[in-house]
């Protein structure tokens, strides 16, 4: 039975930060209480716990623009947040997980804001047909979170030109996402920000429950112990380097012949090369396998591999390489 | 649903098998049950170490990413590869659908028997 209700506004926009917030108060969680958690992201997609970050997502593009690329606990698909998106988290034990009920909360908050919405399937909630906040759950056991978006303002161009899957012919296995018609709340409800949806949300959660709600802090101390968190969240292998394998392929045809490119990639890194070419010099095929193997699976890393092996055809492989948006 | 006696359980829904001195592991048909259509598995390396009473892996189903509770600390000596292609076989056939052997078993975690388990599972809901 929940008791206690504690409400946390993040005070920081860094994916990784946050995600490792989420962490740190779900595994302190007590028993009897629900904790609600609001955060937003600066320009970052967060995928799925088992998705293909290159399958999912332009990570180059979104990098190069200074964007940051997130992996969450949870399952389901890729989504992208702006300082227009509104993040929730509902912590509980698992004992006093309540799906029904956390997304009361969510409705009578958009209610108050003169929104009237319907929820989908099981992970998504829609106003006037389209949807406006996707959820995903996360259970270890004892304890159990269910967060959420929530679209007030965000950028719909650069959501679509991020999401946009990589044109690459990738073969993987893994959690794919399913595109939706999205929806921004301010067009449905001129006045709504972030600051009003905040509100309304810490209003509707202790109506819901029908208790009143302790907002807490974050010590010194608790970011001291966040910190291996942190760093899970922000590294290299939590991200992009997840044993999920997969087979990224290529080729186009140049004066100089044609050339095939198969590379086989687990945990980010290209383990094994196929390489295939028609041209005159029969040693290109050879070297660039040899050239790729080992390397991270990435535009920057291949380009340079494609150079040091074959210096005066590298261009040509690097500019095929960039076109597949990985 | 569906207990079998020969086998012990976890209350966090996994099932162990004794083999020797290898201790095979699933879910349970209540588990599976519950998490829905399984649609990927993340499975931890042949070798590697696991603890009772923590994760070795996690499912991911259409309600929930779900982590695997190890009920014994030991060295994994295999694991069900079928599962990466095929991770329906969960929900399919849980205790055909093994998921990790492990071997060198030196702790458990307090195991229940069937008739335990089933009693467990009704008080849950």
């Amino acid at each position: 039975m929940i008791d206690k209700l504690k409400l946390y506004r993040g005070q920081s926009f860094d994916p990784f930060f946050n995600l490792a917030v989420e962490e740190y108060l779900l595994q302190n969680t007590d028993e009897g209480c629900c904790t609600l958690y609001l955060w937003q992201n600066q320009n970052t997609v967060v995928i799925g716990r088992n998705q293909n970050a290159f399958k999912e997502c332009r990570t180059t593009l979104l990098e190069d623009e200074g964007g940051k690329l997130a992996r969450r606990l949870s399952g389901g698909g890729a989504v992208f947040h702006d300082l227009g998106n509104l993040n929730f988290t509902f912590l509980v034990p698992t004992a006093d997980y309540d799906l029904d009920k956390q997304l009361k909360v969510i409705e009578l908050a958009c209610e108050k804001l003169g929104v009237k919405v319907e929820r989908s399937g099981r992970n998504d909630i829609l106003a006037d047909g389209r949807k406006f906040s996707g959820n995903a759950f996360y259970k270890n056991g004892p304890r159990a979170y269910h967060h959420g978006t929530l679209m007030v303002d965000v950028d719909r161009e650069k959501m679509g030109r991020y999401l946009n899957p990589s044109k690459a012919k990738l073969s993987s296995k893994g959690v794919d996402s399913v595109r939706s018609r999205v929806v921004n709340l301010k067009e449905l409800a001129s006045d709504t920000t972030i600051e009003l949806l905040s509100q309304k949300l810490a209003e509707a959660f202790g109506q819901v429950y029908g208790l009143p709600y302790e907002e807490i802090g974050l010590t010194e101390q608790d970011k001291a112990a966040m910190q291996p968190l942190f760093e899970k969240y922000s590294s290299w292998e939590w991200r992009l380097g997840r044993e999920i394998p997969f087979t990224f392929e290529c080729g186009k045809r140049f004066p100089w012949g044609s050339v095939q490119i198969q590379l086989m990639v687990d945990g980010g890194t290209v383990k094994e090369a196929e390489v295939y070419s028609d041209s005159m010099d029969w040693s290109i095929a050879e070297k660039l396998k040899q050239a790729f193997e080992g390397k991270s699976f990435s535009e920057a890393a291949l380009c340079l591999a494609a150079e040091k092996a074959c210096t005066d055809i590298a261009s040509d492989i690097c500019r095929m390489i960039q076109e597949q948006e990985i | 649903m569906n207990y079998p006696n020969e086998l012990s359980y976890s209350k966090s829904h996994e099932w162990v098998k004794m083999d020797g001195d290898t201790a095979i592991i699933g879910i349970s048909d209540f588990a599976q049950d519950a998490l829905g259509d399984v649609v990927f598995v993340n499975l931890p390396a042949e070798g590697d170490d696991v603890t009772a009473a923590e994760a070795f892996g996690d499912v991911e189903s259409v309600k929930a990413v779900s982590d695997l509770i190890c009920p014994v600390t030991g060295k994994v000596a295999a694991i069900n590869e079928e599962l990466l292609d095929s991770p329906e076989l969960l929900n399919s056939d849980p205790y055909g659908a093994w998921i990790i052997k492990v071997e060198g078993i030196t702790d458990k975690e307090e195991l229940l028997d069937a008739a335990a388990y089933e009693e467990f599972c009704a008080q849950e809901g």
